[in-house]
């Protein structure tokens, strides 16, 4: 989907977002500052121990200090392991707390979105949002600031200890610093983006090895082995192609920084050793120059990584930032949050009891994303126990009732009542509390049998579950599991077969006990015996419930106390099944259709 | 997870399977194994030259070089030249530098190019073997592992040969000439700071070896807590029809917590550790620091000698802690080896010596055909006999788990049937004695759930017919009744299909599917359930398309509808692995029977409207 990597670019890199959820953290956020500038320091003065040796008990001839020397050694270090442990370990706990409030955050903004938004986006898209992106911007907050610091710290110590001890020669070394950075950065930027290209072919590589393990029934079958390599070679070469050319510059960039160092390191020994034979200086501030000149390339690598790093993390900062600012279009006004409470703090003492008279009054509507309005001053009364069947081709819009009824979409124009009250009145979740709905393709949720039925109804007894699933015949989907209720159902229920996994569902919505049923019919090819004993368990689910059926199969609807044909989004006809078939309309030659080959055949 | 059954010996030790893999990339791998050692050697001559700088030229001392130098530098007029034109100094250093840029430069080359051979020599063979290992295979092993062992394994040992093994050696080499260096520098000394790296180096090594469970323990937990996001979100309407956002959450958030915090507990073990070695490897450059002061200024060594070894105590830092961490590492690259091993043990397809490719368009025959799968459910096929004669049209019916789709399979030689459990044959020839490939090729199979590659419409369709033309695409597309759908496509024919293109729908695929088979015009057809995903209105127009441009073809259609098969010419009526009835639609009919059954049940609807 997204496989192109891309950036954008926000002012302060996108940080000032981010201040609602790093605001909590400001103080261990300094601590690790101040810790981490301790360390630096404590870390550019070391060179220093070296230059008294020389200068003092080398150049004196002396050990009168060796005490004090090995004490302010020894104290010198464990302060900077003392700061780098607490700068360290807060940095890691910053970080995942960071990480984890941002999950926190998205998951719990995504459990308030309408469908419009799921529509729209694919899972892996939205998945990618709650996991990876939080991932990238914990770890950008934290170890980005701190590699900021160190590195920054470092070299700035570094710079002032060498201008205070030699400003000449510090010169000298300071002139060659732009070049280094110059040089840094040119391979940096190189580097990033052929690593970007072979992260695509690499994962271009990983589906080609998903395609062709998943894919080997059909590739034995039609015998295409060959054509499958070739593409692969393909793929593979290029990888290989790419890998040498980035092994290649990044070979440059290592041998320059080698370079680089070495000329440092010359301009140090020559200037600098004049200066000591001058008596300017002293041997140990030369060998204080020298640790210097080798060291001080690193950081500023460091440095130029931190700040392409917090130039890539914008992308994830926006995309985490938008999702967060999608504002739902179908929310609870101010007065019914008051009233019914919100999603996660329901009111329960003051919701009314549902009783399942389902009104759409003079509705039109059009789906955000669409550019047509699919339901135009549409009036229906559905009262309650009444049983609506929607029939229609594949991709006709069957869906939109169903969505408009359950509030997962709201009408452009008109209302939707429940119970003669339009459903804006009133909380979503104290609607959805009231609704069974039962998918196409059913979704159980890694667990136990058990787990699965009682999601609609936490507090259901093993005997409730018992006879939900009698009710609907599923009890035998339980014989074939070991351990009966407690049998795990693997993810998204893939240890159960589809027809199954369809039962299951019933027996759940069934358990909930709503008021207000929703079926959709599945397609998928499940044999005739099971279809059967679902085509049974529909009949015993919808009995005294208003219930709305999607249906592929015409056998299943006639008994429908109103079916509503759809074509094309829009509702064409609608009567019950007797009449439609006088009229000899649409339901007509879709009904006769189905039986056509038969009838010829029975004539 | 690692049933590691039915393996050959082809490569009896993980050494043979890698000396296999590196094959043509050895000679990249020694040189840059070679060039490595000569950056070590290039790094440590600095220190040298500062301390022959400080000693003999600042200080007007001595300094100890190899004769060849000491006659050198004589020659030109000895140490007091060099304090006149200290810049030599620096030309040498300079020199050094670029020697060793070029060797670094050789060595990162090398090991790269080394590594990208070595992974792509991996990489291809890997797959061409799976490509030809038995369908029975695939059917055993996840795929997930599977691609798990391609991947991550495979960068596990390029990481290992690559990364690892050469920096073991340099960090070897480098270790080996400092302590040499510093040896000859000050012997005590140099005693003293090599007492400290046996300790730093397996307190590194237990560390990380303890340490490596916890990461994938965390690993793990991560998986864990990215699955329910995943469920949350593909189970949106679930979620949302039961009102059970509050419990979602939670239950979230609780994982989430847990995952956090074993991160952070993670995190301080991880603290620890850094900040324990930090004190190790600072008292260790402090000792050395103290007690070369001492030496020095009782005059043991010159402070050239002190600058010099000062700088190898601080060249050893760094790889002696790394050593440790690479130890620990080379056990997980001997799993992942293993690992490899496994698929590329488990033995390729193969046809019989003299295997044949006998003409395809005669009769098949069945004959007394038992079969069962290896994982024990028992008999799937039991005693079944029965022909197709050629250029008819044949049906099987039967109920999910009856062995219809096994039959189909044996048939294609997905599955291999035991010499003992019968025979089918084709022409009188059995096909275990013809080619695997050319029985494949010759029969045109369309799956249950057809499998669509990631390319466009039109290449997958002529995927099995590479010289295809367009004219030939076109057709086939409209007797499978997709050309319509594909107009509809904005791009046509070149709609990129699967992963990163459209999602076509389930008849969609079907219909991709049996254009896929058609352009081949295969002498034996099969549906196998091929039509389950359209309407019925279309199902019945690919039919009498399809048997108008059958021609010859042997049609063998599998189905649970029964207006797809009543047209067959013949029909078998399968109950759980046996032949529980066969004959025409009529008579099928008049035989009240499991298919009289099916037939009700389908028709309900029909006899109701008579009534």
């Amino acid at each position: 989907m997204d496989k192109k990597e891309k950036t954008v670019s926000l002012p302060w890199f996108g940080i000032p977002r981010l201040f609602p959820y790093i605001k909590k953290y400001r103080k261990k956020l300094i601590l690790m500052a101040v810790l981490g500038i301790g360390a630096s320091l404590l870390d550019s003065i070391m060179p220093l121990f070296n230059r008294y040796v020389l200068d003092h008990f080398v150049a004196e001839n002396t050990l009168d200090t060796l005490g004090v020397f090995i004490s302010l050694y020894i104290a010198a270090i464990l302060i900077k392991v003392a700061c780098d442990f607490t700068s360290t370990y807060t940095g890691g706990k910053v970080e995942m707390s960071v990480n984890r409030d941002l999950r926190n955050a998205s998951f719990r903004h995504l459990q308030t979105l309408s469908f419009s938004y799921f529509n729209q986006n694919n899972v892996g898209y939205i998945h990618a949002r709650v996991m990876s992106d939080t991932g990238r911007i914990g770890e950008m907050v934290s170890w980005g600031m701190m590699d900021i610091i160190w590195n920054g710290a470092y070299l700035l110590c570094v710079i002032l200890v060498m201008i205070s001890v030699n400003a000449r020669l510090a010169m000298y070394v300071l002139v060659l610093l732009p070049a280094a950075v110059a040089l840094i950065s040119f391979f940096q930027k190189k580097l990033i983006r052929y690593n970007r290209r072979i992260r695509e072919i690499n994962s271009t590589i990983t589906s080609d090895f998903n395609e062709g393990i998943t894919g080997a029934r059909s590739i034995k079958t039609m015998v295409i082995e060959d054509t499958i390599r070739n593409d692969f070679e393909k793929d593979t070469g290029e990888m290989f192609a790419t890998s040498v050319k980035t092994g290649r510059v990044s070979a440059l960039f290592s041998s320059s920084i080698t370079l680089m160092s070495a000329l440092v390191l010359a301009v140090v020994m020559w200037r600098g050793g004049n200066l000591t034979m001058e008596n300017v200086m002293r041997i140990g501030t030369l060998s204080v120059f020298m640790s210097y000149a080798l060291g001080m390339i690193e950081p500023i690598q460091g440095l130029i990584q931190t700040m392409s790093n917090l130039i890539a993390i914008q992308v994830n900062i926006e995309r985490f930032t938008n999702l967060m600012n999608t504002v739902s279009d179908v929310a609870d006004r101010p007065d019914v949050i008051e009233k019914y409470g919100d999603t996660f703090h329901p009111k329960k003492e003051n919701w009314e009891p549902l009783i399942g008279d389902v009104e759409f009054k003079d509705v039109s509507f059009m789906y955000p994303d669409g550019n047509e309005m699919v339901l135009e001053h549409f009036d229906l009364k559905v009262p309650h126990g009444t049983n609506a069947a929607i029939v229609g081709e594949t991709g006709a819009g069957k869906s939109t009732l169903v969505n408009l009824v359950c509030r997962f979409f709201e009408p452009t124009d008109g209302q939707v009542l429940i119970d003669g009250i339009d459903a804006r009145e009133r909380s979503q979740l104290w609607l959805h509390s009231n609704i069974g709905y039962v998918l196409q393709t059913p979704h159980l949720f890694s667990g136990t049998v058990r787990d699965n039925l009682r999601y609609g109804k936490p507090d259901a007894t093993d005997e409730e579950i018992m006879e939900a699933l009698k009710l609907v015949s599923a009890d035998f989907v339980l014989d074939k599991m070991d351990k009966g209720l407690d049998s795990e159902v693997g993810e998204g229920g893939d240890m159960l077969s589809t027809g199954e996994k369809q039962l299951l569902s019933f027996a759940r919505a069934i358990l909930a006990d709503p008021r207000i049923l929703v079926l959709d019919e599945a397609t998928s090819s499940i044999d005739t015996v099971t279809e059967k004993a679902i085509q049974d368990a529909i009949k015993k689910v919808i009995k005294g419930r208003t219930s709305f059926m999607i249906a592929h199969r015409l056998s299943t609807v006639v008994d429908a106390d109103i079916i509503l044909v759809v074509r094309d989004g829009k509702i064409i006809e609608r009567g019950k099944h007797n009449e439609l078939m006088k009229k000899h309309g649409y339901y007509y030659s879709l009904y006769t259709r189905q039986f056509e080959n038969m009838a010829a055949d029975l004539v | 997870m690692t049933e590691e059954k039915k393996t050959n010996d082809r490569f009896a030790t993980k050494r043979q399977l890698v000396w296999f893999f590196l094959d043509g990339c050895k000679k990249y791998f020694l040189a840059s194994v070679f060039f490595a050692g000569c950056v070590s050697l290039l790094d440590l001559i600095n220190p040298r030259i500062i301390g022959y700088t400080v000693d003999a030229v600042l200080n007007d001392g001595t300094y100890e070089l190899p004769a060849v130098l000491e006659r050198w530098i004589a020659s030109i007029g000895g140490p007091a030249v060099i304090r006149e034109n200290l810049w030599w100094i620096a030309l040498i250093v300079i020199s050094v530098g670029i020697a060793g840029a070029l060797c670094r430069f050789m060595w990162r080359f090398c090991n790269t190019k080394a590594a990208e051979s070595l992974v792509q020599r991996m990489r291809n063979t890997l797959f061409e073997h799976i490509l030809h290992l038995p369908y029975a295979w695939h059917s055993e092993n996840h795929t997930g592992d599977i691609i798990q062992r391609c991947t991550s394994d495979v960068d596990t040992v390029k990481m290992f040969l690559s990364e690892q093994l050469t920096s073991l050696v340099r960090i070897s080499v480098l270790i080996v000439l400092a302590l040499y260096f510093m040896f000859q520098i000050h012997v005590r000394l140099a005693f003293l700071s090599l007492a400290f790296i046996p300790i730093i180096i397996s307190y590194s090594y237990i560390f990380h070896r303890k340490i490596s469970g916890a990461f994938r323990h965390a690993d793990e937990e991560e998986g864990r807590l990215s699955a329910i996001a995943q469920e949350n979100l593909t189970g949106v309407r679930v979620v949302r029809a039961f009102g059970r956002e509050s419990y979602e959450r939670e239950r979230f958030e609780k994982k989430n917590t847990e995952y956090t915090n074993m991160w952070v507990r993670l995190m301080r073990i991880l603290s620890t550790f850094w900040a324990t070695s930090d004190i190790f490897s600072g008292l260790q450059i402090m000792t050395v620091t103290a007690v070369g002061a001492v030496f020095t200024v009782h005059g043991e060594m010159s402070a050239g000698d002190y600058i010099a070894f000062i700088s190898y105590n601080a060249m050893l830092t760094w790889p002696v802690r790394m050593l440790g961490r690479v130890i620990s590492n080379l056990s997980r690259a001997g799993i992942s080896i293993e690992r490899i091993r496994y698929i590329m043990n488990s033995p390729a397809e193969s046809d019989r010596p003299g295997a044949v490719e006998a003409p395809m368009d005669k009769d098949i025959v069945f004959d007394h055909v038992t079969y069962q799968y290896d994982n024990g459910s028992g008999d799937i096929l039991k005693d079944v006999s029965f022909t197709v004669p050629a250029g008819t049209t044949f049906g099987i019916l039967g109920g999910t788990g009856s062995g219809k789709s096994t039959l189909m399979y044996l048939m294609d030689r997905l599955y291999d049937l035991p010499e003992e459990n019968g025979t089918i044959t084709i022409g009188g020839v059995d096909i275990r004695n013809m080619k695997a490939d050319w029985v494949r090729s010759q029969i045109g199979m369309v799956l249950q759930e057809p499998y669509l590659f990631s390319r466009t419409l039109s290449e997958n369709i002529r995927i099995a017919a590479q010289d295809a033309g367009m004219p030939e695409i076109r057709n086939a597309a409209r007797i499978a009744s997709l050309d319509e759908s594909i107009e509809r496509f904005q791009d046509g024919y070149e709609t990129y299909v699967g992963e990163r293109g459209v999602t076509l729908s389930g008849g969609q695929k079907q219909r991709t599917a049996i254009a896929q088979m058609l352009i081949r015009k295969p002498p034996i057809m099969v549906f196998d359930d091929s039509l389950s995903a359209v309407d019925a209105e279309t199902d019945a127009k690919i039919r009498a398309a399809i048997h108008e441009n059958s021609g010859e073809s042997t049609v063998i259609l599998i189905a649970h509808r029964l207006t797809t098969l009543m047209h067959a010419d013949h029909i078998i009526v399968l109950d759980r692995g046996k032949i529980a009835e066969e004959g025409t639609h009529e008579e099928l009919l008049k035989g009240n029977g499991i298919y009289r059954r099916i037939y009700d049940l389908q028709t309900m609807q029909e006899n109701r409207e008579e009534e």
